[in-house]
C-alpha cells in the first residue's frame, strides 16, 4: 500500500513537472500551429544554466536567473528564426525547430561534454519531508511539486484575470481578429514564446538538480511532452495539466508492475506457447519502462483525433 | 537542351573511375557517400515527393542492415543468397516493415504523422537491446562476405562496385517511379490530399505504398552498409541516424530529384574529411541545416537549379556586384565562426579542462597557428571576423532591397 502511495505521489510530482514544460508548448502550439521541437531543449538549457550559475550565485539566484536567460534565447529564436520561416508553412517551421534542437544539444555537448554533470540538490534542501514505514520521502520532490503548482496558479490568474491575459487568449484563438482590433499580435507571440521558454527553463533548473542533467534529457522529455500536448488538447492549459498528471502517474506506476506479455497469454491458456516463443513474450513489463513513453506517444498520436 | 544525358553519362563515368582516382581511405568514404546518398533519396521520396515528414527513418535503415547480417550468417555462414544479391534481403525486410509502419502512421497527417514515425523508431531503438537474439545486444552482430560469382569481395574496390551498382539501380528505379502515375500521385499527396480523395483515390493505401517503397530503399541502404562494414549494431537504430538523413536531405533540397543525394554525399564527404580535425561535425551540420532552412528554403541544389534554369522573371537575375561581396561576407563570417567553435571545443575538452583546473593554460595549436586562451586577442579576432562578415552581408542585402524598392 505504501509502495502505491509513494508511486502515486512521485507520479503526481513528475506530472506537475511535465506540466511546467508542456504549458508553454501547448500555448505555442495553439497559437502558431507549430510543434516546437526545441521546447524540451529549453528545459535542458535551464538545467545547464542553473548548474553553471550555482557556484557563482548560489542556488536560489541561479534558479531565478537561468529561466530569464532561457527566455531571452527563446525570444531570439522566435524573432529571428521562426518568424522568418513562418510563410513557408508549418512543416518548414517544425524542421527549423528540429534543427535548432540539434544545434542546442550539440552546443551543450561541446561546452559540458557528452556525459551527466554534477548538478545536485543543495544540502540545505536535501532532507526528508516525512517518513512512512521506514522510507524517507525527500523534501525536494515536494518542493518541485510546489513550484509547479505555484506556476500553474500564476499563469491561470494571469490568463483569466488580467487584461494582458484576455489579449493573449484572443491572439491564441483568433489571431487575425485580434490583430484587426489593433493588438500587436507578433509581440504577443514573442512574449508567449519567451514565457513558455522561461517556464521550461525553470522546470529544468529545478528538476535538473533532482533527476540527471545530461545532453539526452531534452529528447527523453520531448517525447512525453508531445504526448501531453496532444492528449490534453491544443492550447488548453487545463487539458495539459490533466494529461501531465495522467502520464506522470502512468509512467511511475508502470515501473513497479512486474508481469510479461506471456502472463497475459497464460490467462487464456497459451502460457506454454508464449514461453516457447520467448523474445518479446517473456520480457518483464518493468524492463519495458524505457519504452513506455513511446508507447504512450504512439497511442496519443494515433488515437486522438485531430482537434 | 540535350545536356542532361551527357551530364548523367559523365557523372556515371566519374563514379566508375573513382577507384583509380582516389586513395583507399577515400574509397571507403566514397562507399559511405553512396550509401548516404541512397538513404537520402529513399527518405526524400517520402518527405520531398509525398510531403510526409518522417523523423524515424533509422528504423528501416537499421532493420535492413540487421536482415542482411542475418542473411549473411544464414546456413552456418553460407549465406541466404549469393553476396551480390544480399541487399535484396535488406530491401525485403524494409518493404515489409514499411508496409506495417506505413499502415499505422499514414492514418494521420502532418505533425501527427511525423510524431508517430518518431515514436515507432524510438520504440524499436528502446526494445532492440532486450532482444539479444535478433539485435545482438551491446556488441551487435558481425558477419563475413562470402566469395560469389568469381569475385572474392575481400577488397574495398569490389565492395565499391557492388555498392555503386545497387545505388545506381535504386536511383534509376526511383527516377522511373517518378514518371509513373504512382509517382505523380505522390506529388498529389503532398500538394492536396483532400482533392485526391475527392478524385476517388484511396489516399491511405497510396500513403502506405509510398511509405513502404521509401522504407524498402532505406532498407537497401542499410543492407549495403552491413555488407560494407560486415556487421550491424543497434546504434544504427539511433535517433542520430534519422537526424542525419533528414539534415542531409533538406540541406541538398528534397524537391529536386538528385538534391538529397548530392546533399548527403557532400555532407558525408565533409564529415569524413573533417573527422580528424573536429569532433563536432554534427554541430556544423545542424548550423548549416538551420541556415539553409532559413535562407535557402529549397535547399542548396534546389536553389542552384532555380537560379540557373532561367525560370526567374527578368531583373531578378544574379548581380555579380551583389553576389561577390555577399559570398565574401559569408566566407569571412564562416571562417570566424569555425575558428570560434574549434577554439571552444579545444578549451572545453576534458583533457584541457583537467589542465586548466591545475592552473595551467597551455596554448592551443590549431590551423598551423598557436592560440593563447588567456589573451583577449584570441577571442576577439574570430568574433570580429564573424561580426564583420555578417555586417557585410546585411549591408549588401539592405542596399539590394533599397534598389529593388527604387526600381519597383
Amino acid at each position: 500500500m505504501d509502495q502505491i502511495f509513494f508511486a502515486l505521489l512521485n507520479g503526481t510530482i513528475y506530472g506537475l513537472l511535465l506540466f511546467m514544460v508542456s504549458a508553454g508548448l501547448t500555448l505555442i502550439f495553439g497559437m502558431m500551429g507549430v510543434l516546437n521541437f526545441a521546447h524540451a531543449s529549453f528545459y535542458m538549457l535551464g538545467a545547464y544554466f542553473a548548474y553553471t550559475l550555482q557556484p557563482l550565485t548560489g542556488f536560489w539566484p541561479a534558479i531565478v536567473l537561468s529561466p530569464l536567460l532561457v527566455a531571452a534565447i527563446g525570444v531570439v529564436i522566435e524573432r529571428y528564426a521562426l518568424r522568418r520561416v513562418h510563410h513557408f508553412g508549418h512543416a518548414h517551421e517544425l524542421l527549423v525547430t528540429f534543427g535548432i534542437a540539434v544545434v542546442i544539444a550539440e552546443l551543450v555537448k561541446l561546452f559540458y561534454g557528452n556525459y551527466p554533470v554534477e548538478y545536485r540538490v543543495p544540502t540545505e534542501l536535501s532532507f526528508a519531508a516525512f517518513t512512512l514505514s521506514g522510507i524517507d520521502y525527500p523534501f525536494y520532490r515536494l518542493f518541485m511539486g510546489a513550484v509547479a503548482v505555484a506556476m500553474f496558479a500564476a499563469i491561470y490568474l494571469l490568463l483569466t484575470r488580467t487584461r494582458v491575459g484576455i489579449v493573449v487568449r484572443s491572439a491564441i484563438y483568433r489571431p487575425a481578429m485580434a490583430e484587426a482590433l489593433g493588438h500587436n499580435v507578433p509581440l504577443v507571440f514573442m512574449g508567449v514564446f519567451g514565457i513558455g521558454a522561461a517556464l521550461a527553463g525553470l522546470a529544468g533548473a529545478v528538476a535538473g538538480a533532482f533527476y540527471t542533467t545530461n545532453p539526452n534529457m531534452a529528447l527523453d522529455l520531448a517525447v512525453l511532452v508531445f504526448v501531453v500536448v496532444v492528449v490534453g488538447g491544443l492550447g488548453s492549459l487545463g487539458g495539459a495539466m490533466l494529461a501531465s498528471l495522467l502520464i506522470g502517474i502512468t509512467n511511475s506506476l508502470a515501473v513497479g508492475v512486474n508481469f510479461s506479455l506471456g502472463d497475459i497469454f497464460g490467462i487464456v491458456g497459451l502460457g506454454e506457447w508464449a514461453g516457447s516463443v520467448g523474445g518479446v513474450m517473456t520480457m518483464r513489463l518493468s524492463s519495458f519502462a524505457a519504452t513506455l513513453p513511446f508507447f504512450l506517444m504512439l497511442l496519443g498520436f494515433w488515437c486522438v483525433r485531430r482537434a | 537542351m540535350k545536356l542532361r544525358p551527357f551530364l548523367i553519362l559523365l557523372a556515371v563515368m566519374v563514379l566508375l573511375a573513382i577507384p583509380w582516382l582516389v586513395s583507399s581511405s577515400m574509397l571507403n568514404a566514397a562507399i559511405q557517400m553512396l550509401i548516404a546518398a541512397l538513404f537520402a533519396m529513399a527518405f526524400s521520396l517520402l518527405c520531398g515527393q509525398a510531403g510526409m515528414l518522417s523523423f524515424g527513418h533509422a528504423a528501416y535503415f537499421g532493420l535492413g542492415a540487421f536482415a542482411t547480417v542475418h542473411a549473411m550468417n544464414a546456413f552456418n555462414g553460407e549465406g541466404l543468397l549469393p553476396t551480390p544479391l544480399l541487399p535484396l534481403a535488406g530491401a525485403a525486410v524494409g518493404l515489409v516493415s514499411g508496409v506495417v509502419a506505413g499502415y499505422f502512421s499514414t492514418k494521420r497527417t502532418g505533425v501527427y504523422f511525423a510524431m508517430i514515425t518518431l515514436a515507432l523508431a524510438e520504440l524499436l531503438h528502446a526494445l532492440a537491446p532486450h532482444l539479444k537474439g535478433t539485435f545482438g545486444g551491446e556488441a551487435g552482430i558481425s558477419s563475413f562476405r562470402m566469395p560469389a560469382w568469381g569475385f572474392g569481395f575481400g577488397t574495398a574496390i569490389e565492395v565499391y562496385y557492388l555498392t555503386l551498382f545497387w545505388v545506381l539501380l535504386a536511383i534509376g528505379l526511383l527516377y522511373l517511379l517518378m514518371l509513373t502515375p504512382l509517382g505523380r500521385l505522390a506529388l498529389g499527396l503532398r500538394e492536396n490530399q483532400r482533392r485526391l480523395r475527392f478524385l476517388g483515390y484511396n489516399v491511405h493505401a497510396l500513403g502506405t505504398l509510398i511509405f513502404a517503397i521509401s522504407a524498402m530503399f532505406s532498407g537497401l541502404a542499410g543492407a549495403l552498409q552491413s555488407l560494407n562494414i560486415e556487421a550491424a549494431n543497434y546504434a544504427e537504430l539511433e535517433t542520430h541516424v534519422s537526424t542525419v538523413v533528414l539534415l542531409n536531405s533538406f540541406i541538398g533540397g528534397v524537391r529536386v530529384f538528385l538534391g538529397p543525394a548530392i546533399g548527403a554525399a557532400l555532407m558525408t564527404f565533409f564529415g569524413h574529411v573533417t573527422s580528424d580535425v573536429t569532433r563536432v561535425w554534427l554541430l556544423y551540420q545542424g548550423i548549416i541545416f538551420v541556415l539553409v532552412m532559413m535562407f535557402l528554403p529549397r535547399g542548396i541544389v534546389g536553389e542552384l537549379v532555380e537560379r540557373f534554369s532561367g525560370k526567374r522573371p527578368a531583373g531578378e537575375g544574379i548581380r555579380l556586384s551583389e553576389m561577390l561581396p555577399r559570398l565574401a561576407g559569408i566566407a569571412v563570417a564562416a571562417l570566424g565562426g569555425v575558428v570560434l567553435i574549434e577554439l571552444l571545443q579545444r578549451v572545453m575538452s576534458r583533457d584541457y579542462r583537467a589542465l586548466a583546473a591545475g592552473g595551467q593554460w597551455p596554448e592551443i595549436t590549431m590551423m598551423g597557428l598557436s592560440w593563447q586562451p588567456g589573451s583577449p586577442l584570441t577571442w576577439l579576432v574570430p568574433l570580429s571576423a564573424l561580426a564583420l562578415g555578417l555586417a557585410l552581408v546585411l549591408g549588401v542585402n539592405r542596399r539590394a532591397a533599397a534598389r529593388r524598392e527604387a526600381t519597383a
